[in-house]
């Protein structure tokens, strides 16, 4: 392993941080709301599909060029992934329909529903051509130029990338000094007490779990237009329970999220990259795969400290959630 | 939610009889309507693509069951959900949501195969009991961990099983590249990373050829073990101490505690009789399919079963007609692809709008019930009977005791 190897790990974790990270912040919208959302696998699955479609159709057939084929190509992914939020939205705040039953129902339907939309678009039901269009890549200005192999780690990465990390700005102060993000976590906190302030409960949740596909359909189309360049099924790797997991660890706290989507997203990129490393070379790289679930879990079984959602962050899912 | 069975006999006795027969003519109507609205909106799709419902539903039938052999597919596809939707059944009925059967069957598929590999010197029909036997473990100790956790930590079966599965696919992986991986490459032929070929003596043997059914359908003996402990569980559940238990903790697990049933235990329990379940899932695929353990990532066993149990509300026995009924569309799919325009990929749509429909559908008829049962009982002046309302309407599963006592959950949609 060299530092260059190491380099590169870093680069590829900013990738999986932005995944992550899209996605957990969906899901953060969601239940802050009070709207349990397990379903954010599949909302990322469906933006997948129909961001590598939106990518090739803006860019290619209505020759719209760069860059706005590929940016109009995640817009169509995130709009695809609110529809398809839609029906967790409808079933959970309108039906009552409990919101694990829903987020298991939505995952599930998202596979054939992928396939379906796949043998539309494509004329072959799990994957698309590589190859899709993307946007010019980035490199980080100053940082790209350290020594010694270190720039390797801010070269070539999607703008995409820049865009995630700096999301947590309007997100924090949206949910913390706009009347609107209050409201929402009110809804999400003390439903009752928000509803006696006369703030329509469900029109707040709607808003949340919409948001949510938004996210995590944006997600889902970066992964795959951006990242890999074309649909592939199965091709999310359960990344949406990776962001779940990173957003219980934050306590659904956006800036907490940054640190674990990324600190997971290192997780998956140590096997692509730093198998020979020191220490890493004595597991499986199977075992590293591992990491993001087994932290999860230790943490929320309160093994290792106060780490236990706190009180306020259980009480988000008290609007008829189970968690 | 569809607790089906939350009928820990009220003690106002006459009540009780009509009160079922209304609860089960409701969910059949439920289940009745969403099928319905199923198929009226899977009509609009095929007219879309220019085609006739009533052929291609027709064709559905026609290709599943409408041959001997279409019906050995059917049935070999329905043996795995039979055992997944069970899993998950068990655990609804003490209101635990167990979403990691899917994780669960791997962990049984993995020490299954380990058996498979390891125990060769057993003779065949031991062979394979002890085969059955270790997949039945290996799900076991994986529910365990969850079952566990949730009763000495308190933390959330859902989170940690989700967490699970995905520990689980790491698991499998390592199993077929390290400790179990082939040792004998395949001659001539360029393969997936998998386990040796088991020993012939543990194959399970191939039914269909007794029925007429081609070999491709890997018809097994699995499909009577299937239907046998589908029959087990209802039994278990519905006629004995356990079973009672399980029910009253789901239902009520404050009253349950008062009655002096101990929650942590019933639920340990329940995870370790899922799970066991939940091992079993693989088994068709490994020792009557294809005779290997290799990489199976995306086949979802787990997770279909969880919609095979709501589609059979979670009755043992339902589950075997929804299994069935999930295997004929399934099935339908080759037919599609021959006989019409209509894509394959029709059918997991037909799937996907069936399940939501039931578990919306069944949402509103619980809703419409309880709030007949409340307008009735409050008709009778009969406050005492307000426990049993709260126990029905509550009997959403998946609640911890405290959270269970909340009569609605407030400040939905006024």
């Amino acid at each position: 392993m060299t530092l260059t190897d190491a380099a590169v790990a870093v680069q590829i974790s900013f990738t999986y941080f932005t995944i992550i990270y899209l996605t957990g912040l969906g899901g953060l919208f969601s239940e802050r709301s009070g709207i349990v959302n397990i379903g954010l696998e599949g909302l990322m699955i469906i933006g997948a599909v129909t961001g590598a479609f939106g990518a090739r159709y803006f860019t290619d057939t209505l020759e719209m060029g760069q860059p706005w084929g590929p940016l109009l190509g995640l817009l169509f992914g995130a709009f695809c992934g609110m529809l398809f939020a839609g029906v967790h939205a409808v079933a959970t705040i309108s039906f009552r329909v409990d919101h694990i039953v829903s987020g298991v129902v939505i995952n599930l339907v998202a596979v054939g529903l992928a396939r379906f939309l796949s043998q539309a678009f494509f004329g072959q039901a799990t994957q698309s051509d590589p190859g899709g269009p993307h946007l010019p890549d980035l490199d980080i200005p100053l940082l790209s130029s350290l020594p010694g192999g270190l720039d390797r780690a801010f070269e070539g990465l999607s703008p995409f990338v820049v865009v995630a990390a700096l999301m947590v700005i309007p997100v924090w102060y949206t949910l913390n000094r706009l009347r609107w993000g209050l409201r929402l976590r009110s809804c999400g906190e003390n439903p009752e007490a928000a509803r006696s302030l006369g703030i329509r409960v469900s029109l707040y949740r709607y808003q949340g779990v919409l948001l949510s596909g938004a996210f995590a359909g944006a997600s889902g189309a970066f992964l795959a237009s951006e990242v890999i360049g074309n649909w592939r099924e199965g091709q999310t790797l359960n990344l949406g329970f990776i962001a779940l997991a990173a957003l219980i660890l934050s306590n659904w706290n956006p800036i907490r999220l940054m640190f674990f989507a990324w600190l997971f997203g290192f997780a998956v990129a140590i096997p692509l990259r730093l198998n020979d490393a020191p220490v890493i070379n004595l597991l499986p790289p199977q075992f590293i795969r591992m990491i993001p679930y087994v932290v999860t879990i230790v943490a929320i079984a309160g093994f290792v400290g106060k780490v236990r959602p706190p009180a306020a962050a259980g009480k988000a899912y008290e609007g008829g959630g189970s968690l | 939610m569809a607790a089906a069975g939350s009928a820990i006999a009220p003690a106002a006795g006459s009540g009780v009889r009509s009160d079922r027969l209304e609860r089960f003519v409701g969910q059949a109507l439920a289940l009745l309507l969403s099928m319905v609205i199923a198929l009226a909106l899977g009509s609009i799709l095929i007219v879309g693509y220019g085609e006739n419902p009533i052929e291609v539903y027709s064709a559905i039938l026609d290709g599943s069951v409408g041959s001997v052999d279409g019906i050995g597919y059917v049935l070999s596809i329905a043996t795995p959900l039979i055992f997944s939707a069970l899993a998950v059944a068990v655990c609804f009925k003490g209101g635990m949501f167990n979403i990691g059967v899917e994780g669960q069957y791997f962990v049984g598929m993995v020490t299954a195969s380990w058996a498979a590999l390891e125990l060769d010197f057993l003779p065949a029909p031991l062979f394979v009991l002890a085969v059955l036997v270790a997949g039945m473990l290996g799900g076991m100790a994986w529910a365990a961990i969850a079952g566990i956790l949730k009763v000495k930590t308190g933390a959330h079966e859902v989170v940690t099983t989700i967490m699970l599965n995905g520990i689980a696919i790491s698991l499998l992986a390592w199993a077929i590249n390290f400790p179990l991986k082939f040792a004998n490459a395949p001659p001539g032929q360029n393969v997936d990373l998998r386990t040796d070929v088991f020993s012939d003596k543990v194959r399970v043997g191939d039914i269909g050829q007794y029925f007429g059914v081609t070999p491709g359908a890997h018809l097994s003996w699995l499909l009577f073990v299937a239907i046998g402990t589908a029959m087990l569980v209802w039994f278990l559940l519905r006629r004995t101490r356990v079973g009672f238990e399980a029910r009253a903790v789901g239902s009520s697990p404050g009253s349950a505690k008062a009655g002096g049933v101990s929650i942590g235990a019933t639920q340990i329990r329940l995870f370790l009789i899922s799970g066991a379940l939940a091992g079993m899932v693989g088994m068709q695929q490994i020792l009557a399919d294809k005779g290997y353990l290799g990489a199976a990532y995306i086949t979802l066993l787990g997770f279909t079963g969880i919609a095979v149990a709501f589609l059979g509300q979670n009755n043992p026995i339902g589950i075997i007609f929804a299994a069935i009924l999930w295997g004929i569309l399934s099935r339908g799919e080759v037919a599609l692809q021959i006989g019409t325009d209509v894509p394959r990929e029709f059918i997991i749509i037909l799937q996907g709008i069936l399940i939501l429909s039931v578990v919306i559908t069944y949402q509103i008829a619980k809703r419409r019930l309880a709030a007949r049962q409340l307008q009735r009982s409050g008709a009778a002046g009969a406050l005492e009977d307000s426990t049993a309302f709260d126990e029905r309407l509550e009997s959403t599963g998946s609640q911890d005791a405290e959270e269970a006592a909340r009569p609605s959950d407030g400040g939905g949609p006024g």
